[in-house]
C-alpha cells in the first residue's frame, strides 16, 4: 500500500538532495516539471543553470538545478500579504493560488528567484516539492524523471533516510546561507561558480550556449571575466565599443569568482516590481508630506493654525494622493479584484499589510480632519494632529520596511532608507504644496521652499551617504553600480540634477515643486529597479 | 538496478511498490494493480484536492533511437492523455527519461502538426495543399506501385527511413513487394562506427556493460545524447558513483566530457592514433590478455596471408604486433593530437588497469566525423579484443547479443531479385549502409528514376549534406515520379512532396522494437494509447485512426493496407504475406501480427503473460516491454551441439561448416552471415582449444584483428586497426582554415523530430559557431558577432559563442538548428522554422533569412507567449558530401574559413553553388576501390555483410561477369 499522508506517525520534513556528481544537465527536471505541473511557457519552477568554468583543456561545465530552496525560515512566507505562501507542517513550502492577490512581494522577497507570476492565472508559484504526489504516496516529478537519480527527496526527521545520511555525511551545500532562510535543498558537490550567481560571467551579445537571453534581469555578472580581460573575451573587444550598458568593466567590481567562469545557460528572470512601484512611492510621499509638512510648519510657528493649506489643503491633497496609491497599488496587483483579502485574510508580518492598515488609519485621520474641517471645528484639528503625524509618517516610512523585508535585494536593507523615507514625504509635501499655496496663500510659499530646499539637500546627502557608504555586499555594490553607471544612469541623474534644481525653491518659488517631483520620480526608479536589477540565480 | 526492483506482486494481497531513487516510504510509480484506475490529485486546483482518475497506458518514446519506455497517463473522464511518465516495467529505461521524454506531450498537442493527408495544388515545391482522403491516397499509391511491379520496374520503388523506430516490420514489407527498396539514413548517421565493429566481430554496434565497468571510455558524448541515451547515461553514472573511472574523447566540451576523470580533446582524426598509443603501451608492456588474443583472434590467419615467411606461431604473431605499433608512441600520438604525452600515458595505465572490466562505445563523432572513421572504432575495440574486455562483466558486447528481434508471422521468403545500384552503387562494395546521401548526384550522373519515392521520419533536404541538390532533384517531377512523405510534422522535405500523410507520434503507433542496453534482450512496445485505453474499458478498436487526431494513421496499418490493395488477386505474390492466417480472405491485422509474434516469437512471454491471466498480447498492452533474458553472457564461448555437425569440415583455421541445417531462430537481430561452401555446407562455428564453440558471425569465425574481406576488396593496407589520414588532419588543410565539428548534438534536441515540442524548443533553440578565444580574438570576433563560415561549395552566416570549450583551431556548430520554410508554404512549425526566401540562378542558390519566430494564436495558449525568436542557422546546406571510400559514411568535419561578416552579410544567408558541390562529389568518388576493379569473385558485395532485404544471389554478381 502507499502511505497516507493523513496517516498517523511522525510528522515529516521534506527536504531534496540535488547530487551535481550525477547531475548530466539534461533538463529532464525541468520538462517533467511542466509537465506535471502545467507550466506555462516564460516561466519555469525549476531549471538547470549551465556555467562554463575553467580554460582549455582544463574546462568544466557545472550545472545546477535551480529551484525553490523550502527554506525552514522562509522569506516569502513572511512577507505574503494574505498567507497565500505558506509553510506546512512538514516544511513544505507552499501556496494557494486562490488567494494570491499577486503584490510580488513574494517574488521581491525569494533570495532565490524562485517564484514567479504564472501568466495563465496570475498567481504567484514555485516548486513545492509536487506536494500533490506527495500527499498521494509519490515522489515529485523531477526525482522519477532523473535518467541519472541525481535529485533525491526524504524525511529529515528520519535519520535512516538516504537524503539525511547524505546531509549529514557529505560535503552539501545550500545557495545564499548568508540569507537566513536554511534551505532545504542541499546540493552535494555543487561548484561556487554556480551557487554564487555573481561569480560567472554574464555572455555578451544577447546568447547563451544555445539559446537566447532574455527577461529584463539576465544572470551572470555583467563585468568583463575577473574584471581583467581574460583571453578573447575583453583582448578580442579593442576595436569595439563595450557592447552595450550591460559590459560594466569600468567600475572595477568583477565577477564575485576567481575562478574563469562564463555561464552557458539560463532561464528568463524579471524584476517583480516596476515603475507602478517608483511612482506608488512618490505619491505615498506625497499624500504623506501634504499632511506632514503643514502639521510641522504649524507646530514650528510657520503656519497659523487658520491657514487654509492646514484645514483644507492638507486633507484634500493627501486624500487625493493617497487615492491614488491605493489605485496604483491595486493596479498593481495581478489580482486587482482580491484587493480585499489584504484586510480579510491578513498576515501579520507582511509589511504590505502593515503599511495597508496604516494607510487606513491615516485616511480615516485625513477624512475627520476634513469633516472636522467642514465642521468649523478648528480644535479637532489640533487633537487629530497627534494621530495624523505619527500615521503620516509611518505610511512615508514603512515602505522601507516593505522593501527590506524584500530579503532577496541587498541594496533596500539600507539603515539609511526610514529616514530617507521621511525627508522624501518632507520633500514630496512641500512641492505638492507650493502651488496651491502660490494659487490660495502666497504667504505661505517661502516656508514651503525652505522646506523643500531642506528636505532637497537632506535627500541628496542622504544618496550621497547611500553611495559612497561601503557596501557589505557585491549584491549591493553591483545594484549600486547599475543605479549610478549601469542601466538606470539615466533617471539616476536625472533625479539627482532635478533635486539639486528643487533645493534652490527658495529662489524658484512654486517653479521648483516640478523639478521636485521629478527628482523623487527619477531617482525612486532608478533605485527600485537597481536593487532589482542584480540577478539572485 | 536491484534497488529499483519492484516488491510485491499481483498475488491480491500486497500491491506492487516501485521504489524510486529516494528510498523511503514514496514510490516513484503508482501500482501496477492500479493502472487501470489511478486517482492523483490535480496540480493546477492545489490545494483543493482535486482527484483526476486516470489510466496508465504504456508505450515507448519516439524521439531518439533509445526507445525508453513511457507510461501515458490517460483521463477517464476526457479520454486524453494528460501526461507521460516513464514506465516501471521497462528494462531499459527503467522508468527513467530524459527531456523529450515528457516533451512527448508537446509533439501530440502539437497546434501545427499535420492532421489529414494532403496533396500538393501547384507546382512541386511552391507551397500549395489540399486535403484528400486516405482512400484516394492509398489507390493512388497502390496502383503505382502494383504497375511497376508488374512492370519489372521493382527497382524504382525506394522507400527511405530516418529514424526507423521499430524492427522487422518494414524490411519484411519490403520483403513481400520483393523489392531492392530500402534506402537509410544510417551513412550521414553512424555507418563508420558500425563498420570497425563489423569487421572485428561481424556485428556492427558494441553493447557496452557499463554498469558493472571499472573503465568506460567514450568515443562519444553518451551523457546528454546518442544511441541509447538515457538507458547508457544511467548506467555510466552508477558505475561512476560505484567508483568505475571515465576517460571522453571529444574536441568540444560536451556535457558528457565535463563528467569525464580524463576529457582528451584532440585534434580531430588523430582518435585512432590515441587509441593506437594506448594499445601500444599494451602491447610493449605485456599488459593484454595473451591467452585471449591467442583463442579469438584470428592472428593465424594473418600471419599466413601478410608475414608468409614467419612461423604460424602465436609467438611470431606477439612479435609482429609489436612491430606492427612499435611507431605509435605517446609521443606520436601526442604530435598528432594534441594532447600531452604524460596524460595519454596516464590514460593508457588507467585501461590497462581496468583489464577485461572496460567498457567502449565509440557512437558517431569522430568515427561521422573523418575519413577513414570506421578505424576510430576499429582501434577502440582492439583494446577491449586486447583486453579480453568483450562480452564479459563490465566489457562490451557485442549488440546483436543484448538485442532481440522477434521472428515476425509468415517471414516472406522472397529476396529482391534486382541490384539498387541508387541504393548500393558499385563503387562501394563494402559500404556499411545504402549510400543514401549521394543520391541526387548519382541520379544526375547515371539518369536514375525513381517511381515512387517514400521519405519517412526522414528529412534530406534539411539533414543531409547538400540540401540543394536534394531540393533539385526532388523538384525534378522526370526523376522522382511520386513523392510520398510520412510524417507526423511539417518538414523540409515534405515542401517537396506530392502526398504527405500524417503518421502517428510516439503514443499514436505499434511498434516493437529492442536495443541493447545491458547484458540482457528485451522488447519494447509502442501502441496507441487510447486504442489500448478504449479496448481495456471493452470497446473494440479496429484501426488506429479512429483513436487518434484527426485521421493520423500509423504505418503498420497504412502498409499492410497498401500492400492489400497492391495486389487484390495475389498474382503479385504480395497479398500472401498481409493476408490474415486466423482468418483467410481477410487482411492481417495489427492485433494478428503482434499477437502472433509475443505468442510464438518471444520465449518466456506467454508464460509470464498467462502468470498473470493475460494473453501475450494483452500483457503486453498491459505493461508495454518484456525483459526476454538477463546475463547473456559470451554466446562466442558457446558449443555447437554435436547434431549440428553433420559431414562438417574444418579449415585450416579452425572454421567449421556443417551439413546439418539451420535450427530456425526466434531471435533474428541482424548480423553478419558468414557463407559455406560450394557444396551446400553452412557456417557452423569455429574450432578453439580443441572445441567447436559458435564463435562471431565473421567469415573466419573469430575476432578479425586482419580482415580478409577487406584485404580482398582492395583494402589490404587498411586490413587492420590503424589510423588512416582524415581530410581535415592539418597537413590536408590550407594555413587558413579550421575543422567545423557540425555534428554534436544537444541533449533536449533530437534532428527534425523535436521541433515543435514547446518545453524544448524554449530550453534550445540557437546553434551559434563555438569558437576558441586564440582564435576568435585575431579575427576581431566575439560572441554574438555575426561570423562568415566558409565550406568549399559555400558559406553561412551565423552568431560566434567564444568559449574555452573547444580545442583551438576547430570551431563547432550543432546541427539541430536551422529549420526554415518558405514564405509560399502553407505549413509550418511555426516555434521552430524561420521564413525565408528561396533563390537560384543557375547553379547558385541562395536562402535568406526574412523573419525568425514570433508569437501566434492557437488553441494553445502558450504560443503566445513564445519568447525566442531565432532558430539558428541551416548549416548543412553548405556542406559537400563526403562519402568514406570504405564504409561511405558521409564524413562531417569540414574544413572552413572563419572570418567576421562582411558589410551585406545577414544573420542566415546561406549561399551555395551545387555545381561545386557534384565537383566535391566526384574528387571524393575518385578515392573509391570499385567493386568493378577489386571484386575478388565478380560479385558486388562480400555476401555476408549486413544488408537490407539482401537480394537473391545472382543479383550479387557484376554485370558481365558470370559467378
Amino acid at each position: 500500500m502507499l502511505p497516507s499522508p493523513s496517516a498517523p506517525g511522525p510528522v515529516r520534513q521534506w527536504a531534496k538532495l540535488i547530487d551535481n556528481q550525477a547531475c548530466i544537465g539534461c533538463h529532464a527536471c525541468t520538462t517533467a516539471c511542466k509537465s506535471e505541473n502545467e507550466v506555462p511557457l516564460s516561466v519555469t519552477r525549476t531549471y538547470v543553470k549551465y556555467v562554463d568554468v575553467g580554460t582549455f583543456p582544463n574546462a568544466r561545465r557545472a550545472f545546477q538545478v535551480t529551484r525553490c530552496n523550502q527554506c525552514a525560515d522562509p522569506p516569502c512566507t513572511h512577507a505574503c500579504p494574505t498567507a497565500a505562501m505558506y509553510r506546512r507542517g512538514d516544511g513544505i513550502v507552499d501556496f494557494d493560488k486562490s488567494v494570491c492577490i499577486g503584490c510580488k512581494a513574494c517574488i521581491a522577497a525569494c533570495p532565490y528567484d524562485a517564484i514567479f507570476i504564472n501568466p495563465q492565472d496570475h498567481s504567484a508559484e514555485k516548486c513545492n516539492f509536487c506536494a500533490h504526489r506527495i500527499d498521494r504516496g509519490l515522489e515529485p516529478a523531477c526525482v522519477v524523471v532523473c535518467p541519472t537519480q541525481a535529485i533525491l527527496v526524504g524525511d529529515l526527521g528520519d535519520p535512516e533516510a538516504k537524503v539525511t545520511r547524505m546531509v549529514n555525511r557529505h560535503a552539501v551545500q545550500v545557495r545564499r546561507p548568508e540569507k537566513d532562510t536554511r534551505p532545504k535543498l542541499f546540493y552535494r558537490g555543487a561548484h561556487q561558480t554556480t551557487l554564487d550567481p555573481l561569480a560567472a560571467t554574464r555572455p555578451e551579445g544577447g546568447l547563451f550556449l544555445w539559446s537566447e537571453q532574455s527577461g529584463d534581469v539576465v544572470s551572470g555578472h555583467p563585468a568583463p571575466r575577473n574584471g581583467a580581460a581574460a583571453p578573447g573575451d575583453g583582448a578580442a573587444g579593442g576595436d569595439r565599443a563595450g557592447g552595450g550598458a550591460a559590459a560594466a568593466g569600468a567600475h572595477g567590481a568583477g565577477p564575485n569568482s576567481s575562478a574563469a567562469a562564463m555561464l552557458a545557460y539560463d532561464v528568463a528572470h524579471h524584476a517583480p516590481w516596476d515603475w507602478r512601484v517608483s511612482l506608488y512611492t512618490l505619491t505615498k510621499s506625497v499624500a504623506a508630506g501634504a499632511y506632514l509638512v503643514p502639521a510641522l510648519l504649524l507646530l514650528l510657528g510657520a503656519l497659523s493654525p487658520g491657514s487654509a493649506l492646514w484645514t483644507w489643503g492638507a486633507p484634500a491633497l493627501g486624500a487625493a494622493f493617497l487615492g491614488i496609491t491605493g489605485v496604483i497599488l491595486i493596479a498593481d496587483l495581478e489580482h486587482p479584484g482580491r484587493f480585499a483579502l489584504i484586510f480579510l485574510r491578513p498576515q501579520w508580518r507582511s509589511w504590505l499589510v502593515r503599511g495597508a492598515f496604516v494607510i487606513a488609519g491615516y485616511g480615516a485621520v485625513l477624512a475627520l480632519h476634513a469633516g472636522a474641517a467642514a465642521a468649523a471645528r478648528p480644535d479637532l484639528l489640533g487633537t487629530l494632529r497627534w494621530a495624523g503625524i505619527p500615521l503620516a509618517a509611518f505610511t512615508s516610512v514603512y515602505t522601507a520596511y516593505l522593501f527590506a523585508q524584500a530579503k532577496a535585494r541587498d541594496l533596500w536593507q539600507s539603515p539609511l532608507l526610514p529616514p530617507h523615507l521621511l525627508v522624501q514625504a518632507v520633500a514630496a509635501g512641500a512641492a505638492a504644496l507650493l502651488p496651491v499655496a502660490a494659487a490660495v496663500e502666497p504667504g505661505a510659499v517661502p516656508a514651503l521652499a525652505r522646506t523643500l530646499a531642506a528636505a532637497a539637500g537632506a535627500h541628496l546627502l542622504l544618496v550621497a551617504g547611500e553611495l559612497t557608504l561601503t557596501h557589505a555586499t557585491a549584491h549591493a555594490r553591483l545594484a549600486v553600480h547599475e543605479m549610478t553607471r549601469g542601466r538606470f544612469r539615466n533617471p539616476f541623474r536625472l533625479g539627482v540634477a532635478a533635486m539639486a534644481v528643487a533645493a534652490a525653491a527658495p529662489a524658484l518659488g512654486a517653479w521648483a515643486a516640478p523639478f521636485a517631483l521629478l527628482g523623487l520620480f527619477a531617482y525612486e526608479h532608478a533605485y527600485v529597479q537597481a536593487g532589482q536589477a542584480v540577478p539572485l540565480a | 538496478m536491484s534497488d529499483r526492483s519492484p516488491t510485491g506482486s499481483g498475488d491480491g494481497r500486497a500491491e506492487t511498490f516501485y521504489p524510486g531513487p529516494s528510498g523511503g516510504p514514496l514510490a516513484a510509480f503508482p501500482p501496477k494493480e492500479r493502472w487501470d484506475d489511478w486517482a492523483e490529485l490535480d496540480s493546477r486546483a492545489w490545494p483543493r484536492r482535486v482527484e483526476r482518475r486516470c489510466m496508465l497506458v504504456p508505450t515507448t518514446c519516439f524521439n531518439c533511437e533509445s526507445a525508453c519506455g513511457l507510461l501515458a497517463y490517460v483521463d477517464r473522464e476526457t479520454m486524453e492523455i494528460r501526461r507521460f511518465e516513464g514506465n516501471p516495467e521497462h528494462p531499459g529505461s527503467r522508468g527513467r527519461n530524459c527531456a523529450k521524454g515528457p516533451a512527448t506531450l508537446n509533439q501530440i498537442q502539437d497546434p501545427d502538426r499535420i492532421l489529414y493527408p494532403l496533396r500538393r495544388t501547384g507546382a512541386r515545391g511552391a507551397g500549395g495543399w489540399e486535403r484528400i482522403s486516405w482512400d484516394d491516397a492509398l489507390n493512388l499509391i497502390a496502383e503505382r506501385i502494383g504497375k511497376a511491379l508488374r512492370e519489372s520496374r521493382q527497382h524504382e520503388i525506394m522507400y527511405h527511413v530516418g529514424r526507423p523506430g521499430e524492427d522487422g516490420f518494414t524490411e519484411r514489407m519490403l520483403a513481400a513487394w520483393g523489392v531492392d527498396g530500402h534506402n537509410s539514413h544510417t551513412n550521414i548517421c553512424s555507418s563508420s562506427a558500425r563498420a570497425g565493429y563489423q569487421f572485428w566481430m561481424g556485428i556492427d554496434r558494441p553493447s557496452p556493460d557499463h554498469a558493472r565497468a571499472d573503465v568506460i571510455f567514450l568515443v562519444s558524448a553518451h551523457l546528454e545524447t546518442g544511441h541509447y541515451f538515457n538507458p547508457h547515461a544511467q548506467r555510466i553514472m552508477e558505475a561512476k558513483q560505484r567508483g568505475a573511472k571515465l576517460v571522453v574523447l571529444d574536441t568540444r566540451l560536451s556535457n558528457t566530457a565535463t563528467h569525464a576523470d580524463h576529457w582528451l580533446a584532440p585534434q580531430p582524426g588523430s582518435e585512432a592514433a590515441i587509441h593506437l598509443a594506448i594499445a601500444n603501451h599494451l602491447i610493449r608492456n605485456d599488459l593484454y590478455d595473451v591467452a585471449f588474443v591467442e583463442r579469438w583472434w584470428n592472428w593465424k590467419e594473418y600471419l599466413r596471408a601478410e608475414h608468409p615467411g614467419r612461423p604460424e606461431t602465436f609467438e611470431a604473431f606477439r612479435e609482429v604486433l609489436r612491430e606492427l605499433y612499435a611507431d605509435s608512441t605517446f609521443e606520436h600520438a601526442a604530435a598528432e593530437s594534441g594532447i600531452d604525452a604524460d596524460v595519454l600515458r596516464e590514460v593508457a595505465d588507467l585501461v590497462a588497469s581496468a583489464g577485461p572490466r572496460l567498457a567502449t562505445h565509440n557512437w558517431r563523432s569522430a568515427a561521422s566525423g573523418n575519413e577513414g572513421g570506421w578505424q576510430v572504432s576499429r582501434t577502440l575495440f582492439l583494446l577491449n579484443a586486447l583486453l579480453g574486455a568483450i562480452a564479459v562483466p563490465g566489457g562490451t558486447y557485442p549488440n546483436a547479443w543484448n538485442k532481440f528481434v522477434a521472428k515476425p508471422i509468415r517471414m516472406p521468403h522472397r529476396h529482391p531479385s534486382h541490384w539498387n545500384e541508387l541504393s548500393w552503387p558499385v563503387e562501394y562494395p563494402l559500404a556499411q549502409n545504402e549510400l543514401s546521401f549521394l543520391l541526387p548526384h548519382l541520379m544526375k550522373e547515371r539518369g536514375g528514376k525513381i517511381d515512387v519515392y517514400f521519405t519517412r521520419v526522414y528529412n534530406p533536404v534539411w539533414t543531409n549534406p547538400d540540401g540543394f541538390s536534394w531540393i533539385e532533384m526532388l523538384s525534378d517531377e522526370e526523376r522522382v515520379g511520386l513523392h510520398v512523405a510520412l510524417t507526423p510534422t511539417w518538414n523540409e522535405t515534405a515542401t517537396f512532396a506530392d502526398l504527405v500523410l500524417p503518421m502517428g507520434h510516439a503514443s499514436e503507433r505499434h511498434d516493437i522494437h529492442s536495443y541493447e542496453t545491458y547484458d540482457g534482450q528485451w522488447i519494447g512496445f509502442r501502441q496507441p494509447v487510447l486504442r489500448a485505453a478504449r479496448e481495456r474499458r471493452g470497446e473494440t478498436i479496429t484501426d488506429t485512426r479512429q483513436v487518434n487526431p484527426g485521421e493520423v494513421w500509423e504505418e503498420n496499418e497504412f502498409w499492410l493496407e497498401l500492400s492489400w490493395r497492391m495486389d487484390p488477386d495475389g498474382t503479385l505474390g504480395v497479398r500472401e504475406f498481409v493476408e490474415s492466417v486466423e482468418r483467410p480472405g481477410e487482411r492481417l491485422t495489427v492485433d494478428e501480427y503482434y499477437g502472433y509474434i509475443f505468442e510464438h516469437s518471444v520465449p518466456g512471454l506467454p508464460e509470464k503473460a498467462a502468470a498473470e491471466g493475460l494473453t501475450p498480447l494483452r500483457y503486453m498492452r498491459r505493461y508495454g516491454a518484456f525483459e526476454v533474458a538477463k546475463n547473456v553472457g559470451p554466446l562466442h564461448e558457446k558449443e555447437v551441439p554435436a547434431e549440428e555437425l553433420v559431414d562438417a569440415v574444418e579449415d585450416d583455421f579452425g572454421r567449421v561448416l556443417t551439413r546439418a541445417p539451420k535450427p530456425p531462430p526466434l531471435n533474428i537481430a541482424p548480423t553478419g552471415a558468414p557463407g559455406g561452401d560450394a557444396e551446400g555446407r553452412r557456417h557452423a562455428g569455429v574450432r578453439v582449444d580443441g572445441k567447436v564453440l559458435r564463435g562471431f558471425p565473421t567469415p573466419s569465425g573469430k575476432l578479425e584483428f586482419w580482415s580478409s574481406t577487406l584485404a580482398g576488396w582492395g583494402w589490404r593496407d587498411a586490413a587492420v586497426p590503424l589510423c588512416l589520414p582524415s581530410h581535415v588532419a592539418p597537413a590536408a588543410m590550407a594555413p587558413d582554415e579550421m575543422v567545423l565539428i557540425s555534428t554534436f548534438r544537444v541533449p533536449v534536441q533530437i534532428h527534425t523530430r523535436s521541433a515543435n515540442s514547446k518545453w524544448l524548443d524554449e530550453i534550445a533553440h540557437t546553434n551559434p559557431l563555438w569558437i576558441h578565444p586564440r582564435d576568435a580574438a585575431p579575427k576581431g570576433i566575439r560572441t554574438g558577432d555575426l561570423t562568415r563560415v566558409e565550406t568549399e561549395i559555400g558559406h553561412y552566416v551565423v552568431r560566434a559563442w567564444v568559449t574555452e570549450g573547444i580545442r583551438p583551431g576547430t570551431v563547432a556548430c550543432s546541427h539541430h538548428m536551422g529549420r526554415w520554410r518558405t514564405r509560399e508554404q502553407q505549413q509550418s512549425q511555426r516555434q521552430a522554422m524561420a521564413t525565408v526566401s528561396l533563390s537560384r540562378e543557375g547553379n547558385r542558390w541562395k536562402l535568406a533569412r526574412e523573419s525568425g519566430v514570433t508569437p501566434f494564436d492557437s488553441p494553445d495558449p502558450d504560443t503566445r507567449r513564445i519568447w525566442w525568436t531565432d532558430v539558428g542557422v541551416h548549416q548543412n546546406l553548405t556542406f559537400p558530401v563526403h562519402p568514406d571510400p570504405v564504409s561511405g559514411m558521409h564524413c562531417w568535419h569540414q574544413a572552413v574559413r572563419v572570418r567576421k561578416a562582411e558589410p551585406g552579410d545577414a544573420y542566415g544567408d546561406i549561399v551555395v553553388d551545387t555545381a561545386k558541390s557534384h565537383e566535391v562529389y566526384r574528387r571524393w568518388l575518385a578515392k573509391t576501390r570499385s567493386a568493378a576493379g577489386h571484386s575478388p569473385d565478380g560479385t558486388r558485395r562480400p555476401d555476408w555483410l549486413m544488408r537490407p532485404v539482401k537480394p537473391v544471389p545472382a543479383a550479387y554478381r557484376l554485370p558481365g561477369r558470370q559467378g
